[in-house]
């Protein structure tokens, strides 16, 4: 059987026949038996935050049941809905950077948490105005620093530290608008006050809390998460790679891990290089242990250690059909609660290791930061002893991977982009004024952000590769995280040689440079090194953010964080193009707002296209748009 | 302005100078009037090497106005813009060729004009050797003379090629700059449009040296980005034509170094308003490496002095 929905995956069609032969469930069998999916839901009128409820309420004005028991209007129960999708993402996001934070506490010269970016620890510590921050002992400033980074999630008074990094008039408009967001968790927490029954009711005012939730979460959360994982693990560099499932080895044991917290995954790449277990490995008949990744944590992983990407968000079932996977360990987020049934039709072990997400159906083990080696190594020696349960029958790896480049953190960019800076000109090194410079003068004509997850309601990776082809040929730059990074590494995006795909302007810029005109940015938390990127190019040229031609996309978004995301970026100043459309329709006001109305707030809007080729044609515009505006 | 409106701008301007030029040659004196340049095999070398055309008479060119005109898509996007570029040294070719359709016009200018193909061949060996590490094209009118003739003369010790284009040429004269080929500084004109003569030299390179195919234009752009070490200087301010000029350049791969502020792109366009600077600035933007062992005398020391005659003082 081939599936509509993975046309373009070149893996799929023999995995999926598999699956069917071998009698086991995938994400498109549960998606069909979903049949049509509610229509209320759907348009984000249904309402269920109390016990008089659930209400439902019309999406058509003026017919049927106006409002809910409790008088909500369809604009209300969409804008609670809404923001409490916001709510739910900026928390994933802020509970993973807290962990790292933790760990960060729990770091000493011995490990297995050490400060592996001391220069970075120290450039943070400066900014967060820590005295004497270059000469002090390197742990006890890590200490300090990291308590300090704790107190931004539930600090009494004032505003998350790292807003002073955004162009002034960004920080105006936050002040104004009253959006700076004050501690992390008071702003997911006052959004689950805000949209209890009976609290507020006004859409504008939902919208703004949401967004300074978000904003907590971009410019608080995800870059604490970001910068402190740099420090433990090291900020990530130029490195290879290789992509899709064929990375999977039929000859080794085969570890895939899925999940987003790096704390786990960095320990498990230290216990997998572990001779004892190497050896155990080669006495069961194996070559050696193969650790790759799967969605975020993935990328963690593949960032700073080349470590190869078998698959994004929908593959993960896929990896688990080729019968050669020993253990799957995840942490949290993202992870299917379906995959302990599917790899008990297998040999494979299900291991769930965060007492956040405790996965009902195989393997637990729980990690504990303070215990952090010796459960990796347990955790890697039952996959190892697993191998000798793997029937070589069920065994089928599709023969398909790419070369990848990874590891473009905004400190390996601006090296890069250090190169062509010519010595004898007034210009500093360790800017990004070469890349300002390129927007300005037109041999690019932007920058687009493209990020987001998989959703079965289209086509897989197929609005990710259009958008960013499309942009690349349009000599618009584009970055990327998350499963939409991955998406771009399976056929081959991030690659030196892609920019034969390009417009001549970023063409001559990636030999200049020599950097792949797609750029892997990272995991979706690292969709701050994004907005810490975009921030410099404007403070560069002296103008806010929404004045760039920059845009963001999420084609194929399905989480909530991915709602966050979208707003930190939209309420940063940045027109976000969404090819899923939310669940908001059934409010013609909210869609508007959120539309329209909300420029007149940030300067920016969401954008709802689900096709791919229409949605670029409108980033062009836009990025034409705001180009002709500031006369370049 | 934007940077491409303003190459599309002067491509544009010299679009036009170029058709009407045409217009009028032929009504003087007919399409078959012989048109071409004094000494070289290669027609119009630039239309040859790019489109493997052979211009013999005026009756040729109104074909070639047209594919540079169909060059000039207005378009923002760089590699349209690049191509305007192109467009303007093809329009630049054909008012220099008609100005030779009456005699040298270059017969009173300090500038030579249009290179001959021998003085090409004799370059040939100390640029392939790399006794002539690079080809400076200079071009403008200094504010400040005597920081230019520093300039000219750091390249001349530094055995750099010189070309000169607008009253640099007497500004550096009047500063006791000596020029000529033996001297390897080369006044080519005070128009514009003479900096044609100066790119006319690094094409036949590419068709001599390199064996390049006429028509094959891609293959030109990459023999001159990689083979022909050139780079361009401008002094003063900018007007739309020069800028487009300056687009032509950077399509051949030769970086421009203006002394105005201009939209900078790292290694392509640059800003180094101080002369002091503009040569070391100029040589690191092209690659240029040069090994100098100064030697301590009270004169200039350089291969470019070889050719140097000594007479009386009168």
């Amino acid at each position: 059987m081939s599936n509509e929905l993975l046309k373009s995956d070149v893996t799929a069609e023999a995995l999926i026949a598999k699956a069917q032969r071998d009698g086991v469930e995938t994400m498109w069998d549960r998606k069909a038996a979903q049949k049509t999916q509610c229509g209320f839901g759907e348009a984000g009128v249904c309402c269920r935050i109390c016990a008089m409820g659930p209400c439902r309420v019309s999406p058509v004005p003026g017919k049927g049941a106006e409002r809910g028991i409790c008088g909500a209007n369809a604009g209300t129960i969409v804008a609670r809905n809404f923001v409490r999708m916001i709510a739910g993402g900026a928390s994933a996001h802020s509970d993973h950077a807290r962990d790292i934070v933790h760990a960060m506490h729990l770091a000493s010269a011995e490990g297995p948490f050490k400060i592996r970016d001391e220069a970075k620890m120290r450039r943070i510590a400066a900014e967060w105005g820590i005295e004497a921050a270059d000469t002090k002992e390197t742990y006890a400033l890590a200490h300090e620093l990291a308590e300090m980074a704790l107190e931004e999630f539930g600090k009494p008074f004032g505003t998350q530290r790292f807003l002073t990094r955004a162009p002034q008039q960004r920080q105006d408009i936050w002040k104004r608008e009253r959006m700076e967001p004050r501690a992390i968790d008071q702003e997911i927490t006052t959004i689950m006050h805000s949209t209890h029954i009976g609290c507020a009711s006004d859409i504008d005012s939902l919208l703004n809390r949401g967004m300074r939730a978000s904003l907590g979460d971009g410019w608080g959360g995800s870059m604490i998460g970001t910068e402190f994982s740099d420090i433990l693990y090291g900020t990530p560099k130029a490195c290879a790679s290789e992509s899709n499932l064929g990375v999977i080895d039929a000859e080794m044991v085969n570890i895939v891990l899925h999940g987003h917290d790096p704390n786990l995954a960095e320990v498990v790449v230290v216990a997998s290089k572990n001779p004892e277990l190497l050896e155990l490995a080669k006495s069961l008949g194996a070559k050696g242990i193969n650790v790759v990744g799967m969605c975020c944590t993935g990328n963690e992983v593949t960032m700073r250690h080349g470590i190869k990407i078998a698959g994004n968000f929908y593959q993960q079932e896929l990896a688990i059909i080729t019968g050669a996977i020993e253990a799957v360990i995840v942490d949290v987020q993202c992870i299917f609660p379906a995959l302990p049934a599917l790899a008990k039709k297998y040999h494979t072990h299900f291991v769930s290791t965060s007492q956040k997400a405790k996965i009902a159906g195989d393997m637990y083990i729980e990690f504990s930061e303070s215990d952090a080696l010796n459960c990796a190594y347990g955790i890697v020696k039952t996959a190892v002893e697993n191998f000798a349960n793997r029937d070589a029958s069920k065994v089928e790896i599709p023969n398909f991977k790419e070369p990848t480049i990874a590891g473009y953190s905004v400190e390996t960019i601006i090296d890069h982009l250090d190169k062509v800076v010519n010595s004898q000109l007034e210009d500093k090194l360790g800017t990004v004024k070469p890349l300002s410079d390129v927007i300005y003068a037109g041999v690019i004509r932007g920058a687009a952000g493209v990020v987001g997850c998989n959703n079965p309601k289209t086509e897989h990776d197929l609005g990710h590769v259009t958008v960013i082809k499309e942009l690349i040929k349009r000599d618009v730059i584009v970055v990327v995280t998350g499963c939409a990074a991955q998406a771009a590494a399976k056929v081959g995006l991030l690659t030196l040689e892609a920019k034969e795909l390009c417009g001549r302007g970023l063409k001559e810029v990636c030999e200049r440079v020599n950097i792949p005109p797609v750029l892997h940015m990272g995991s979706c938390v690292d969709c701050s090194r994004i907005l810490d990127l975009v921030s410099r190019v404007a403070v560069e040229k002296g103008v806010d953010i929404c004045d760039l031609p920059v845009v963001g996309s999420a084609p194929e978004w399905m989480s909530e964080k991915a709602v966050s995301i979208a707003s930190y970026v939209v309420a940063s100043g940045i027109n976000t193009y969404l090819g899923i459309i939310p669940q908001v329709l059934g409010s013609v006001e909210f869609t508007e707002l959120l539309n329209e109305g909300v420029r007149a707030n940030v300067g920016a809007v969401y954008v709802f296209e689900k096709d791919p080729l229409v949605a670029v044609e409108k980033m062009m515009v836009d990025i034409e748009e705001k180009r002709t505006a500031l006369g370049i | 302005m934007s940077l491409t409106e303003l190459i599309y701008a002067g491509s544009n301007a010299v679009a036009g100078l170029t058709e009407g030029a045409v217009k009028d040659a032929i009504e003087k004196h007919g399409e078959g009037h012989v048109v071409g340049f004094p000494d070289t095999a290669y027609f119009l070398p630039v239309i040859y090497a790019a489109t493997g055309v052979k211009i013999k008479k005026l009756g040729d060119l109104p074909a070639a106005v047209a594919i540079l005109k169909s060059l000039i898509t207005n378009k923002d996007d760089l590699g349209d813009a690049l191509n305007a570029g192109l467009a303007t040294a093809v329009g630049a070719e054909i008012i220099e060729a008609l100005r030779y359709v009456e005699g040298d016009p270059y017969a009173d200018d300090s500038g030579i004009g249009f290179v001959p193909d021998p003085v090409i061949r004799s370059l040939g060996v100390p640029l392939v050797t790399g006794d002539i590490p690079g080809i400076a094209v200079l071009l403008g009118e200094s504010a400040d003379p005597a920081s230019l003739a520093a300039i000219v003369k750091d390249y001349q010790e530094k055995g750099l090629l010189t070309f000169m284009v607008g009253n640099i040429i007497e500004q550096a004269q009047a500063s006791g700059v000596k020029m000529g080929l033996d001297y390897r500084v080369i006044p080519l004109g005070h128009e514009v449009t003479s900096v044609i003569h100066v790119v006319s030299v690094a094409i036949r390179a590419a068709l001599i040296f390199g064996a390049v195919e006429p028509g094959k234009l891609g293959d030109f752009l990459t023999y001159t980005k990689e083979r022909v070490p050139a780079f361009i200087n401008t002094f003063g301010p900018l007007d739309e034509v020069v800028v487009s000029v300056g687009a032509g350049a950077i399509a051949l791969g030769f970086p421009v170094i203006a002394d105005t502020v201009v939209p900078e792109v790292a290694g392509a366009l640059m800003t180094q308003a101080d002369h002091a600077k503009t040569v070391e600035t100029s040589l690191e933007a092209r690659s240029i490496k040069i090994k100098v062992t100064k030697i301590d005398v009270p004169v200039s020391v350089a291969s470019a002095f070889e050719g140097e005659r000594v007479r009386k003082d009168t």
